[in-house]
């Protein structure tokens, strides 16, 4: 039952561990893959549920399809709450399937018994306990509505063993009833921007000398990126987005201005302080991009905001106007308006301002430095494949470094943990999304703390013959903490420094059968090693020895305004800097 | 300020908790909460006592939307409602005062269900407003042995 409705909704890959109390479900996956007149639906079992979990997730962010996996009770469903939440946090659509202990010993205690309800509760989009087997087949279809519909997010489904074995007659069509969202959700994809809405965001676009757009991750998730490269660039609208939103536009188009926030380019930020009008599509000011929401965007006269979730519009910012609704429909129309009008302003002078600060404000480091520099080993990545290639990451550093230095010339390419900052994502991410994009190169860009969170999934990697590209650029460390640390702690390095761990990463790669597998540690070997590595058909394991002391740059520091960022030695600064120490409760 | 919320809410395992769980992970209060069923047995009714400034109380509004089983959201106190709570009062009376305790009972509209050796259970069903000052001035007569409220409830007109 279980298996048909998943098969009806076009799931071509499951990712899961197995065990007791999902074994019925197991063995109807296996029967539905031997019948050579079904499609197959691969199963991919990883180290751990948590990498599972991640796999599901870095599927559903390269394709946008909805991402399955499906685990056992207790710890099974309790290793997959970290996905679940990191799902959630990123809006990513996945539908995890858990075994639960049959319902008369729900309650119990029982062996490997977890109330996954209540826990799920918390971090999922929903979470269903099936103790109708009548409503087994609606439930599970309704959590694929539920899960891609709306603002996208994880929806799980607490399976009872004995639900999972009962016999019934398939019914083929039909959902549960929830009326409320239903009909909260009508209201907002019938939703149309209203010819005097349309008027309204004319004017202050019209009266605007210096427009920017802010997009966000939404932009992704409605798969509104045509329609914003249609608005946009046909009207010669500059763009920043948001770590979640990098891939919206071209980040090589001249009206690109790269990534704004906290790590953002510089002058992706000074475009952010100067311009005058702020278009916000599907992003929400979060902490990352808006530490001072006073201070964000302090000179834009006006601020729009298109969010398909109502709960974002004046949540953080107040804006002078704002629309719920679906992205692409209200682009379309925007698009459509300055057509039929021929709506046209002279922005050149802001466009050649936008084109300075680029220039000037550039991202850059030290050329000269005889330790490799991790800024250098992305920039030969990216010399090879030029915007094309899926890129995952792990958390920290190397995280905000591929943000910055790698171009994406489309959206799902860049897969990373945004909201909640999980460590360990980047390589079951790069798993899952080679599974949903089989044609691209896909690269886990790791550090080597990140990495060691989910090492296990390596054996995954060769397991299934994927030929996953892995850098670990190791500085020896969580180097994202050391610069803290080093900033805000007076250099007291707690519990970040591996330097004297005896990790050899290389023969853990051997150990999991990489055929491919090299140590870099010396400059001059970069760009030759660089082209093996992407050049290399198969599983392939580059660790890069970088220096130790290479920080992320820009910063913008807790609780500070774009005008106090930190630019390093290395990118040029128009501010005055840190005006004062940040505080030591502030966000960090 | 104090607002009453009304929540439509489809009766389904863990709805309740969610609800709950979204006033504490968000850090809204929560001063009373009232649950029952309705004519739809599919639908529970949850009338809720929160207090917070505008902004507080739309995103409250916004965030119940959210939640799968919320089938509707009201908040009362936008219009014109009526407002009630249930008081259930134990109490022993000082001999002395009982005969003003008796008077404040009447005065209030309160009934007394029951009546042995100067202890008392009193019924009072008023505003919330009316059910604490009511509260305040039983205590300068009697002796307060157990309070029980409702929380408030809420119609529109």
């Amino acid at each position: 039952m279980v298996v048909q409705v998943l098969a009806d909704e076009g799931v071509d890959v499951i990712f899961g561990y197995s065990g007791g109390a999902i074994l019925p479900t197991y063995d109807a996956i296996f029967v539905h893959n031997q019948d050579t007149t079904r499609r197959p639906m691969p199963l991919i079992v990883p180290a751990n549920e948590q990498g599972a979990g991640f796999m599901a997730a870095g599927y559903a962010r390269a394709s946008g399809r909805v991402g399955v996996c499906v685990v056992t009770s207790g710890p099974g469903a309790t290793n997959t709450v970290t996905p679940v939440r990191d799902c959630m946090a990123d809006s990513i659509p996945v539908v995890v399937l858990c075994g639960q202990v049959p319902t008369s010993a729900i309650g119990s205690d029982a062996f490997q018994e977890a109330p996954v309800s209540a826990l799920m509760g918390s971090v999922a989009k929903h979470v269903f306990l099936v103790t109708d087997p009548h409503k087994l087949e609606a439930t599970i279809r309704t959590a694929f509505e539920l899960a891609r519909t709306g603002r996208p997010g994880p929806v799980v489904v607490d399976l009872p063993k004995d639900i999972q074995t009962w016999q019934g007659v398939f019914q083929g069509s039909g959902t549960l009833p929830i009326p409320g969202y239903r009909r909260r959700l009508q209201q907002v994809e019938t939703q149309q921007l209203s010819p005097a809405s349309i008027e309204e965001f004319f004017s202050l676009l019209g009266a605007a000398k210096r427009p920017l757009i802010y997009a966000g991750g939404g932009v992704i998730n409605a798969n509104a990126t045509d329609s914003l490269r249609s608005f946009a660039h046909g009207l010669g609208i500059p763009v920043v987005t948001t770590l979640m939103a990098i891939g919206a536009v071209d980040t090589m188009h001249e009206h690109s201005m790269r990534m704004l926030g906290m790590h953002g380019a510089a002058f992706a930020n000074y475009a952010v302080d100067d311009c005058d009008f702020l278009i916000t599509l599907g992003a929400r000011f979060d902490d990352r991009v808006a530490a001072v929401p006073a201070r964000f965007a302090k000179n834009a006269v006006a601020i729009a905001h298109f969010d398909v979730d109502a709960s974002e519009i004046n949540k953080v910012k107040r804006v002078q106007f704002s629309y719920v609704g679906g992205l692409d429909d209200a682009l379309r129309r925007l698009t459509a308006h300055a057509l039929a009008v021929h709506f046209a302003r002279d922005w050149s002078e802001w466009h050649r301002h936008c084109a300075q600060l680029a220039q000037t404000h550039r991202m850059n480091y030290d050329r000269e430095s005889a330790l490799i520099q991790p800024y250098y080993v992305i920039e030969e990545l990216n010399r090879l494949t030029r915007g094309e290639a899926v890129i995952s990451t792990g958390v920290g550093q190397h995280q905000m470094w591929a943000a910055q230095y790698f171009d994406f010339k489309s959206p799902r390419l860049w897969l990373t943990s945004g909201s909640m900052g999980t460590m360990g994502f980047g390589l079951p991410a790069a798993i899952g999304a080679q599974f949903a994009r089989p044609d691209r190169i896909v690269i886990d860009i790791d550090g080597d703390a990140s990495i060691r969170m989910n090492l296990g999934e390596l054996e995954t990697v060769t397991t299934y013959d994927l030929p996953v590209k892995i850098v670990v650029l190791n500085n020896f460390g969580d180097g994202m903490v050391k610069q803290w640390q080093k900033l805000f702690f007076k250099g007291r390095l707690s519990a970040s420094d591996k330097s004297l761990h005896k990790k050899d990463f290389v023969k853990a790669a051997e150990a999991d059968g990489f055929p491919w597998v090299r140590r870099l540690d010396r400059k001059e070997d970069v760009p030759r090693i660089v082209e093996e590595f992407i050049a290399f058909k198969g599983p392939a394991f580059l660790e890069v020895l970088i220096d130790p002391d290479a920080g992320v740059y820009p910063m913008v520091g807790p609780g500070q305004a774009y005008d106090e960022m930190i630019t390093g030695d290395h990118i040029v600064s128009r501010g005055k800097g840190p005006t004062r120490p940040p505080g030591a409760n502030e966000m960090f | 300020m104090r607002h009453i919320i009304a929540i439509l809410l489809q009766n389904e395992a863990g709805a309740l908790s969610r609800v709950a769980n979204l006033f504490s992970t968000r850090g809204y209060n929560i001063e009373s909460l009232a649950v029952a069923p309705t004519d739809d047995p599919t639908v529970s009714r949850l009338t809720l006592v929160t207090t917070g400034n505008d902004a507080v109380i739309a995103q409250i509004g916004s965030q119940l939307r959210k939640l799968i089983d919320v089938v509707d959201v009201m908040d009362l106190t936008e219009g014109a409602h009526f407002e009630r709570e249930l008081l259930l009062l134990k109490l022993k009376a000082k001999p002395s005062q009982l005969q003003a305790l008796q008077e404040l009972v009447a005065a209030t509209m309160g009934h007394v269900l029951s009546n042995e050796s100067h202890s008392f259970v009193i019924e009072l069903t008023s505003s919330e407003a009316q059910v604490s000052r009511f509260l305040a001035q039983v205590a300068e007569y009697a002796e307060i042995l157990e309070v029980v409220r409702s929380g408030a409830l809420g119609i529109a007109h």
